[in-house]
């Protein structure tokens, strides 16, 4: 084999290599324990108003941590340790974070009609997990992209029970990324 | 030609070239890892690592994960500015065989 032919066959080899690396992508059960609490947490202002605050205090602080943990036990399964890529999913959800909260302050304020302030939330997310899926994990990008039709519906039909519709739809979003990214892994895992 | 003696001769080996390139990637990986993805042999992938080791290019720890002995892998800052150098020269070397075609 001449030296270009090796060189060649050598470049060949490394980018199969990294385009067979399957280690991107987000973990179904963080997938479905989001879509849960999600959909629990955003009916509640319907239902029982008085436990939104407290529900939202421990889901969202508990889911958090929940998911920082399974994060960096999957990462350490796989047998990766990618500070670079760890850093950017803390700093997405860090402002997204942030986003939610400073989405409490119209409501807070009276500025905005609870119906509104809803829909609000529903668009904040649409955003957040849209670019998620453009910048960390695929399956997102079309979560995000229902969730912000899901907001343009809202805002122009503003039908009864806002929040729990915001919320079913949030949740069923990210169930059906979760399957979609439990389906790749398997396929995955078939494949090879 | 300038650009084939600006080669890493330790990086032209096409297993050693993957591992530095993939750790560049991901930062730190397992022993197992690097084996599923270079698609290597225990006894290959141990042996061109030491060796990249030696010259100091990469570093490795030992570590449990689930109770199970697992050595990690990480570049050197002179493994990366060596990969940087070594791919430099090779998109010199594509560059001018493009312009001598």
């Amino acid at each position: 084999m001449t030296d270009v032919n090796k060189l060649q066959s050598d470049l060949d080899y490394i980018s199969n290599t990294l385009r067979e690396d399957a280690t991107a992508g987000g973990i179904p059960a963080l997938y479905f324990m989001w879509g849960g609490l999600i959909a629990a947490g955003f009916s509640l202002p319907d239902f029982a108003p008085q436990l939104a605050g407290i529900y939202w205090l421990v889901a969202g602080i508990g889911g958090g941590l929940f998911s920082w943990w399974l994060g960096e036990r999957q990462s350490r399964r796989q047998g990766v340790k990618n500070a670079r890529m760890a850093q950017r999913y803390g700093l997405h959800w860090g402002l997204m974070g942030a986003a939610f909260l400073l989405c409490f302050l119209p409501l807070l304020l009276g500025r905005v009609s609870p119906e509104m302030g809803g829909a609000n939330f529903l668009l904040v997310t649409g955003i957040g997990y849209g670019l998620a899926g453009v910048h960390l994990e695929r399956p997102l990008l079309w979560c995000g992209l229902l969730m912000l039709t899901a907001y343009g519906v809202l805002v122009l039909l503003m039908p009864p029970y806002t929040w729990t519709i915001t919320g079913i739809t949030v949740g069923l979003s990210l169930l059906w990324a979760g399957l979609s990214r439990r389906a790749a892994l398997r396929a995955a895992g078939d494949a090879a | 030609m300038k650009a084939l003696s600006a080669l890493d001769p330790l990086l032209e080996h096409r297993i050693r070239l993957g591992a530095c390139v993939l750790l560049t990637r991901h930062g730190e990986l397992t022993f197992a890892r690097l084996k599923a993805l270079l698609q290597a042999t225990d006894g290959n992938l141990g042996a061109q690592l030491r060796k990249l080791e030696e010259r100091a290019y990469l570093q490795s720890r030992k570590d449990f994960v689930e109770r199970k002995p697992t050595t990690w892998y990480q570049l050197t800052p002179d493994g990366r500015s060596a990969l940087n150098a070594h791919m430099a020269a090779l998109r010199d070397l594509i560059d001018a065989s493009g312009s001598a075609q």
